[in-house]
């Protein structure tokens, strides 16, 4: 719960394509400012979820709620909530002046107070010198840059932004994921943001939302989520490994484990592939019952073979409820198998 | 190198086929013409003769009303069409198409049957006799030709527009209104704009409505070129007159072709299942809309079959049957029914097979890169530039005397409708093959297949439907081609469509419905097939 009136307050959504359940009783609040990031596998609801916020598709059950007032039937264009999709959806006919210039016309404001606007977005978003281009000149990158400009540019209240980087190279999702989240900042806009890519959204958000086959399953701060995932399903998507141990089943960071050769009668477990990864090492294993289990650690020392059976210990691990998420678990100092 | 040799390969007999029979005959054509009626002077004055004069303005009239009555009339069913989900719609779509697959005859006939004296229409609404001839006639039988033309290429331009980028208009403020105007709205008039362009092109150069419904106060000036060469036996000024109809109506036939381009553009996420229909005052108009424009082309349709059971001035169920398979008609035709019908069929079947042979290796090689299509896909489409009569003319006068005497009838017949079919066929084959990835190919080839078992395996499969639609679609033109055929063949070769002609002109109605009929069922039943497996015709 937040201390402050939140901007957003979504209680109880639903939604369904036909007769499918996509949505069922999610419910959250977005505070002012505040970047929340929804965070979850493909075909989770994230996006019905965010098209239904902004108006796109309506809820079968359940409010919106925007700084108090019901939105839940106000329709997209009156609903004051930008929605920024990942292939950007720029107006191919228009320059990049035009498209950022696009809802500031429509509110009606003086050319100056347009060309005022344009040229924050154009300076926050680093696209100076971009203003005469068609966007079929721009980069992808550039063009999501022009993408949140023109969202920005119309002063939403609330900021919605669907995988916004999911087709931008590795090398530069990490400047503009910093650039977006500054961006995002200095307007002092609400935002949530959607993704699948965990480090990406655990880096973006203020507070992180799961999303799991409709249902939102925790919201947190990320380290605070990252620290006590609260079940096994948040966990494993989080890339822990759930291992079952004398006492339940248990979240282990791989790079907690340490594997050694296993015992004369110790339980042991099958390497099914292992390499390096660039200065770190990967190791997949499976245990007896078939659950996989992954290992990380420093590139030295001898890599095993496939069919090599080790036993792996680890010195941390959050000891997982066996049903649905409940409270915080205390953590394990130690673990065999 | 050497694959660029294999592509030059795979389109030369296409290139070659187009030369031969079209560019080559049609050149010389002009070239003749020009010099016999004196020059570029002369063909100044040729136009500046009063009965050409007419036929241009006619062209310009009727091509113009009827493009802006089809645009007025199938817009609004081409964007409930292409934007909204509903039942029956892909099953609407397909049989949109049934006009323009028909030959022209059978609206005529449609419209005499509806709007003639004693018509289904006119005997209890008399004042309706207004469409049954003359101009508000021919245009009547346009509309029913291209009105489904316009709906189409509208709904296939609803369907190129981007979702994402009609809900940013939206989500950043913008009225449904405004995402109309801004987002969705400019492809679906690029449809609309791309059926117009066609409209114009086929009413101005329609032939059988002009000759039928109104007589020479009302031809076009493809209706005067047949009159000039065949009635008045002035070959060089029909000649100069095409000459002059392709240098009029070439911008026109350029601007559907780019249009058409632009339609094929991608532009964002498609939405092609289209979105749910919610009902609104505005959806319930379009639908009304869209209920009228299917109930004129069925009324029309329908009243032609109705008349094959209940002929006009009596006779009982099956007389007109009975009529169009008897001695009388034979006698008249100078040909019996069942040879028509085998000519028609012989003649579709043997179009149909060298417009896939020639159609499919070259689209294969051109159409599937996007960025090579340009140059050599225009060659490939010039045929859309030259009218029925424009390409009859030019076979007659080149290629019968090389070919020698009656013996070339069937040859030049089959040439015709190949040469009309390629660019249809060509289209119903490049949609498939732009969209065709190498990957399979490349997998294919790197597995160890040559290349034309990589072809096999993994590219045919994934074009074959377009394969049997431009097969089948090239037949069903074929099997409806008038113009054309009419302007080249004699007794001994006449086509279901030429008997069906010289029916009406002699007034022979109950057995030119029953002709219609059969037409119109041969049709139909070909565009049942096309339709099965959810298989789509490309205009």
């Amino acid at each position: 719960m937040l201390n402050s009136e939140p901007m957003l307050r979504v209680e109880g959504l639903s939604a369904a394509w036909g007769r499918t359940p996509v949505l069922e009783g999610v419910t959250f609040e977005v505070g002012p400012g505040e970047l929340f990031v929804l965070l979850g596998p493909n075909g989770s609801g994230k996006s019905t979820l965010l098209r239904c916020l902004a108006g796109l598709e309506a809820p079968t059950l359940g409010r919106i709620f925007l700084e108090g007032r019901d939105v839940t039937g106000v329709p997209a264009h009156r609903r004051g909530i930008g929605l920024m999709f990942q292939d950007a959806a720029l107006f191919p006919h228009r320059t990049v002046y035009e498209n950022i210039a696009y809802a500031p016309l429509l509110q009606r404001r003086s050319r100056s107070s347009v060309d005022e606007e344009v040229g924050r977005q154009v300076a926050l978003l680093g696209l100076s010198g971009f203003e005469d281009r068609a966007p079929d000149q721009l980069s992808g990158g550039e063009r999501q840059r022009v993408a949140l400009a023109r969202t920005l540019a119309a002063r939403p209240r609330m900021v919605l932004l669907d995988e916004p980087f999911a087709s931008i190279d590795p090398e530069l999702k990490a400047e503009l994921r910093a650039d977006f989240r500054r961006a995002l900042r200095a307007a002092g806009a609400s935002a949530i943001h959607v993704t699948h890519d965990r480090p990406e959204g655990l880096f973006l958000g203020d507070r992180v939302g799961l999303l799991f086959d409709g249902h939102l399953d925790r919201v947190a701060p990320p380290i605070q989520l990252f620290a006590d995932p609260g079940s096994e399903r948040a966990a494993r998507f989080l890339g822990y490994n759930i291992l079952v141990g004398a006492q339940g089943p248990e979240a282990v960071d791989p790079r907690e484990v340490r594997l050694s050769p296993v015992g004369p009668d110790g339980p042991a477990l099958t390497v099914v592939a292992a390499g390096t990864t660039g200065g770190e090492r990967l190791v997949i294993l499976r245990t007896s019952d078939g659950a996989r289990v992954e290992v990380r650690g420093p590139d030295d020392g001898e890599t095993p073979a496939p069919g090599d059976l080790l036993r792996a210990t680890w010195s941390r691990s959050i000891r997982m409820p066996p049903g649905p998420p409940g409270p915080p678990k205390d953590a394990k100092n130690r673990g065999v198998l | 190198m050497k694959r660029s040799l294999t592509e030059l390969a795979m389109v030369a007999p296409i290139a070659a086929f187009v030369v031969l029979f079209a560019l080559i005959p049609v050149g010389l054509l002009f070239a003749s013409s020009i010099s016999a009626v004196g020059g570029l002077g002369g063909l100044g004055s040729l136009l500046a003769l009063p009965l050409n004069q007419r036929a241009v303005t006619n062209s310009l009239l009727q091509g113009g009303v009827s493009a802006a009555l089809a645009v007025a009339f199938g817009y609004p069913a081409g964007v409930f069409l292409g934007r909204y989900r509903w039942p029956g719609r892909d099953l609407v779509r397909s049989l949109l198409l049934v006009p323009f697959l028909l030959p022209s005859l059978i609206v005529v006939l449609g419209i005499e049957d509806l709007f003639g004296a004693g018509g289904l229409l006119t005997t209890p609404a008399p004042w309706l006799q207004f469409l049954g001839h003359g101009i508000p006639g021919i245009v009547a039988a346009n509309l029913i030709f291209n009105v489904p033309l316009v709906v189409i290429l509208t709904a296939a331009g609803c369907e190129t527009a981007s979702s994402d980028l009609e809900e940013t208009v939206v989500t950043l403020g913008g009225s449904p209104a405004r995402a109309y105007r801004d987002a969705w709205g400019r492809p679906t008039w690029i449809g609309a704009a791309a059926g117009g362009l066609l409209t114009f092109l086929f009413s101005a150069l329609s032939f059988a409505p002009p000759l039928l419904l109104c007589g020479e106060r009302c031809y076009t000036v493809e209706a005067r070129i047949w009159s000039l060469d065949q009635i008045l036996l002035a070959p060089s000024e029909a000649g100069g007159l095409a000459l002059v109809m392709v240098v009029l109506f070439l911008a026109p036939t350029l601007g559907y072709l780019y249009l058409v381009r632009r339609l094929a553009a991608p532009s964002g996420r498609k939405a092609p299942p289209g979105r749910p229909l919610v009902w609104t005052g505005t959806t319930a108009a379009l639908a009304f809309e869209t209920v009228a424009v299917l109930a004129g082309v069925t009324i029309l349709l329908g009243a032609v079959l109705f008349r094959t059971l209940v002929p006009d001035g009596g006779g009982g169920a099956g007389s007109a049957w009975t009529t169009l398979f008897g001695p009388a008609t034979s006698n008249r035709l100078g040909i019996g029914i069942p040879s028509a019908i085998a000519n028609t069929l012989l003649f579709a079947v043997a179009a149909a097979g060298i417009t896939v042979v020639l159609a499919v290796p070259a689209a294969y090689a051109v159409l599937r890169k996007p960025g090579r299509s340009s140059g050599l896909g225009l060659l490939l489409f010039v045929p859309l530039l030259l009218s029925p009569v424009v390409l009859a003319l030019s076979l007659a006068t080149f290629w019968r005397p090389l070919l020698g005497g009656e013996g070339s009838v069937w040859a030049l017949v089959i040439v015709s409708q190949t040469v009309l079919a390629l660019p249809f066929a060509l289209q119903s084959l490049g949609i498939p093959l732009a969209g065709l990835s190498a990957a399979g190919r490349e997998a294919a080839e790197s597995l160890g297949a040559g290349r034309f078992s990589a072809f096999l395996d993994a590219d045919l499969p994934r074009v074959r439907d377009g394969l049997v639609t431009a097969s089948l679609f090239a037949f069903a033109l074929g099997l409806g081609e008038f113009t054309a055929t009419y302007f080249l063949v004699t007794p001994r070769f006449t086509t279901l469509p030429v008997a069906l002609y010289g029916l009406i002109g002699a007034r022979q109605l109950p057995a030119a419905d029953a002709a219609a009929g059969l037409l119109l069922l041969l049709s139909l039943l070909v565009f049942l097939v096309i339709s099965l497996g959810g298989r789509r015709v490309e205009l």
